[in-house]
């Protein structure tokens, strides 16, 4: 919070501290330190008044030592290149450390989603999928959705590159709505990967989740769904928020009024029978589990000691400033970190690309059971490396990650 | 050289462009496109080096634009390799290629590395794998590239060879200045010189003016600067100063060129020619003459030193030694300048016809060479008077305007996707 590091920064100084503790040698460190490769382009999109504005896009293949690249693409006004390469690696170690055969991607564009027509917004997405498509195959580089970009941008997305290719290519894209070969539960994914983690750190811990406390930051796609989910396992719902602000009952909130109340209110605040709180005192209250699954820095060292639940589970990307992990460590908080807690979400896409290379679609509960073996295989590797370096489970998940991709890169070698 | 306030070579293309698109009233979005590049790549890559250990090398690949054709660029490997760098020159090709009416967009691309530290073997594989991480964006139907700064036809071979390896067939036709042996042109690497050679004796025709005797200045004694030095020598004109990165030899009666040659190739450089006296590059650019050919570094030519110097011609073989703060004062002082994409355009004319060549696994003697190349630039160079003369413009600003509507006028036509 105090000097502006550059997400890239944080994301090599992150990488810099696995590093060190797993021992790993310098060229290993020099090859996956930086990216693979990094494309920007400029293009022309006839807008709906005719006139021709150039956008820019940019995609980033960070490493693919352990397969296709993986990643999502996103829709937004600030996005830079420095941004998309730190995403890029992220998505490399998120993978790896659930171990499904990717290396990680990303990419976006720069542009106010909510300022163009759908009709805009289609030729966009089309022309941008035209030029990155070199980069972009089921076997080189399978994109998803990311900020401001949803089922139907994939749509577009897939049905642009199957229009070059003369044939239809369900596998070159992930998110993808389940009539043109999405997965199911690739909806619900982050969320019930998060509450299956959580599972997982309450057996570790002997935490009994009925009667749990939850708190959760966010009432999104993640957000709702790690709710909904925890409270099927027996954990009442104590606070929830959004943009708007939070709502509070000790006793637990019922999430299915919640959810009309939202349809037709669109916001959370007011809900009946709750207090209202502020974003922040929102992660301070009392409770077993905190899900912070909005945006990003919302826990500070300034606010951190005061933040003291069982277990802290990452929905979203990034929600804890470096500074604040040694404090929660101190007040004795099981934090799963994002890279573990949210990667529901990438390995449902994983399942949809699996799905779509076969022509054959699975049923929502053998994707819930496979969803549930990857996550519980993941968080004990993790667990286990936390206890045998004595590391949080942030460093241990990137130690986790690293391994496999630097011994998957010794093993391939160095071409030619 | 250049002090802190001149332009970059990419904010000089960019002011170049923009003065012939308000000349051409360019349609806005039209601007839009051009001023900024279609696809920038940068790649990360490991080599083993000879000690054992791996290092990661930067490079780049840019497509300005592809509108006429496949990409046309060169490969540059130097330390001082920038992204901004690779842009400028990727934008030059573009105008390049369409002022001479060849078949081509623009790119071009780099590795920040020094070759001259390196071992053969590690420029091999340093070569390899650009290529190898390049891949997606090279084809002779995509983008092909050729030498530029410190690339040579062997570098050139090696990525065919790559290139070819992971296709399973020879592709000659993904680069050009290649040996001949292996599908390269005849009068391939003398092209550039050549070129400029054709380009002054059009411009002298069109003058009116006197070549025997004429006297010469050229700066930068490489591949460009030695063949034409040698091919005005031959048209009768009087080379009184030559000069490498290390200084300059001047001779008012004239330089022995076949002796200096040889003295460079003993000692390193031209400096110290015991037939002329030593000059500096700054001072070498100022010596009165008739014909002045740059023919080393961009941005050599400045708003500081440009009031000194008055040639008849100023014939730009090296690309964009002339900032445009210096244009506008050499042509307050009478001087014609042939510019860049013109003048040193027979290198890329002949690199055009390599590829030709390799399409159709048919090859071309010099006379035919010649005689076609002779033909391109000299209808290029009338094209680009005649649009000075109507437009009342600098040869520069023509040149651009001519290449500019090619090039918008091709984009026009195909319309914008989807």
């Amino acid at each position: 919070m105090t000097e502006k590091k550059s997400p890239w920064d944080v994301a090599v100084e992150q990488f810099s501290i696995a590093a060190d503790k797993l021992g790993l040698e310098d060229a290993l460190r020099r090859r996956l330190g930086t990216t693979k490769r990094e494309i920007t382009v400029h293009f022309p999109v006839e807008m709906d008044d005719g006139k021709i504005r150039v956008f820019t896009g940019h995609r980033v293949h960070h490493n693919t030592a352990r397969g296709p690249a993986k990643g999502g693409i996103r829709y937004h006004p600030d996005v830079t290149l420095d941004e998309v390469k730190a995403l890029a690696m992220w998505m490399t170690w998120k993978c790896a450390v659930v171990d499904i055969p990717f290396g990680g991607g990303k990419g976006g564009v720069v542009v106010e989603p909510e300022k163009l027509s759908q009709h805009e917004l289609e030729a966009l997405t089309r022309r941008y999928a035209t030029e990155i498509s070199d980069w972009v195959g089921a076997e080189g580089d399978i994109p998803a959705p990311d900020v401001n970009t949803n089922p139907q941008v994939m749509a577009w997305f897939m049905d642009t590159i199957s229009m070059h290719h003369g044939r239809m290519e369900r596998a070159i894209v992930t998110g993808k709505p389940i009539l043109t070969g999405g997965s199911r539960g690739r909806v619900d994914a982050t969320g019930r990967g998060v509450s299956l983690t959580v599972a997982q750190a309450a057996k570790f811990l002997g935490l009994d989740l009925n009667g749990a406390r939850v708190v959760v930051q966010g009432f999104g796609n993640v957000g709702s769904y790690s709710a909904i989910l925890l409270h099927e396992m027996g954990c009442p719902v104590v606070g929830v928020s959004d943009v708007s602000g939070g709502i509070y009952n000790p006793k637990g909130i019922d999430l299915d009024a919640l959810q009309r109340y939202v349809k037709t209110n669109k916001f959370v605040k007011g809900f009946p029978g709750t207090d209202a709180v502020t974003n922040m005192e929102l992660l301070e209250l009392a409770c077993d589990i905190l899900v912070p699954a909005a945006l990003e820095n919302q826990i500070s060292a300034a606010n951190a000691p005061r933040i003291k639940p069982r277990i802290l589970a990452e929905g979203a990307n990034g929600p804890t400033l470096p500074e604040a992990d040694p404090i929660l460590r101190d007040n004795g908080v099981f934090l799963i970190p994002d890279i573990l807690a949210n990667a529901g979400g990438v390995t449902v896409s994983y399942f949809e690309w699996v799905q779509g290379l076969d022509g054959y679609y699975w049923s929502e509960d053998e994707v819930v059971s496979r969803l549930q073996r990857i996550l519980n295989d993941s968080f004990a590797a993790v667990n286990v490396m936390a206890q045998k370096h004595r590391v949080d489970l942030r460093v241990a998940a990137y130690m986790v990650a690293i391994d496999r991709v630097a011994e998957t890169t010794r093993l391939r070698g160095l071409y030619p | 050289m250049t002090t802190q306030h001149d332009p970059s070579l990419w904010e000089m293309s960019l002011a170049n462009f923009h003065q012939a698109a308000d000349k051409l009233h360019l349609d806005e979005g039209l601007r839009q496109v051009f001023e900024t590049t279609k696809r920038e790549l940068t790649v990360h890559f490991p080599v083993r080096m000879a000690n054992g250990d791996v290092e990661v090398f930067t490079g780049y690949r840019v497509h300005h634009n592809m509108a006429r054709g496949p990409a046309k660029g060169g490969i540059r490997y130097h330390p001082d390799v920038t992204l901004d760098q690779v842009r400028a020159l990727a934008m030059l090709m573009t105008w390049k290629c369409a002022v001479v009416g060849i078949p081509f967009g623009g790119s071009a691309g780099g590795v920040v590395c020094d070759p001259k530290r390196m071992t053969p073997r590690e420029v091999q594989h340093l070569t390899r794998r650009y290529t190898t991480e390049i891949e997606t964006m090279l084809g002779s139907d995509r983008d092909i590239p050729a030498p530029d700064l410190n690339t040579t036809p062997q570098v050139m071979a090696w990525v065919m060879d790559t290139y070819s390896m992971h296709k399973g067939y020879t592709v000659t036709g993904v680069v050009t200045g290649k040996p001949e042996s292996i599908g390269g042109s005849r009068l391939r690497s003398e092209a550039t010189g050549l070129g400029v050679r054709m380009v002054i004796e059009e411009t002298a025709r069109h003058l009116k003016m006197k070549l025997k005797g004429a006297r010469v200045l050229v700066q930068g004694f490489g591949n460009v600067g030695m063949g034409v030095a040698t091919q005005l020598n031959d048209l009768g004109c009087n080379v009184i100063a030559v000069s490498d990165s290390k200084g300059g030899a001047f001779n008012p009666r004239g330089i022995n060129l076949r002796k200096i040659a040889q003295h460079k190739a003993d000692s390193g450089s031209v400096v110290a020619f015991r037939g002329a006296e030593r000059v500096t590059n700054a001072e070498l650019l100022e010596i009165p003459c008739d014909i002045l050919i740059p023919a080393a570094l961009e941005r050599q030519i400045t708003a500081q030193n440009a009031p000194n110097i008055n040639p008849k011609i100023l014939v730009e073989a090296a690309n964009g030694p002339t900032t445009p703060e210096a244009d506008h004062i050499l042509r307050k002082n009478g001087v014609l300048v042939i510019p860049d994409i013109l003048a040193n355009a027979g290198g890329v004319t002949v690199s055009y016809f390599e590829w030709v060549q390799d399409l159709q696994s048919f090859f071309w003697d010099d006379k035919e060479i010649t005689a076609r190349l002779r033909g391109m630039l000299k209808h290029a160079l009338a094209d680009v008077l005649a649009l000075s003369k109507k437009q009342k413009t600098d040869l520069r600003t023509a040149a651009l305007m001519l290449a500019l509507d090619r090039v918008a006028q091709a984009t026009t036509l195909r319309g914008i996707y989807p």
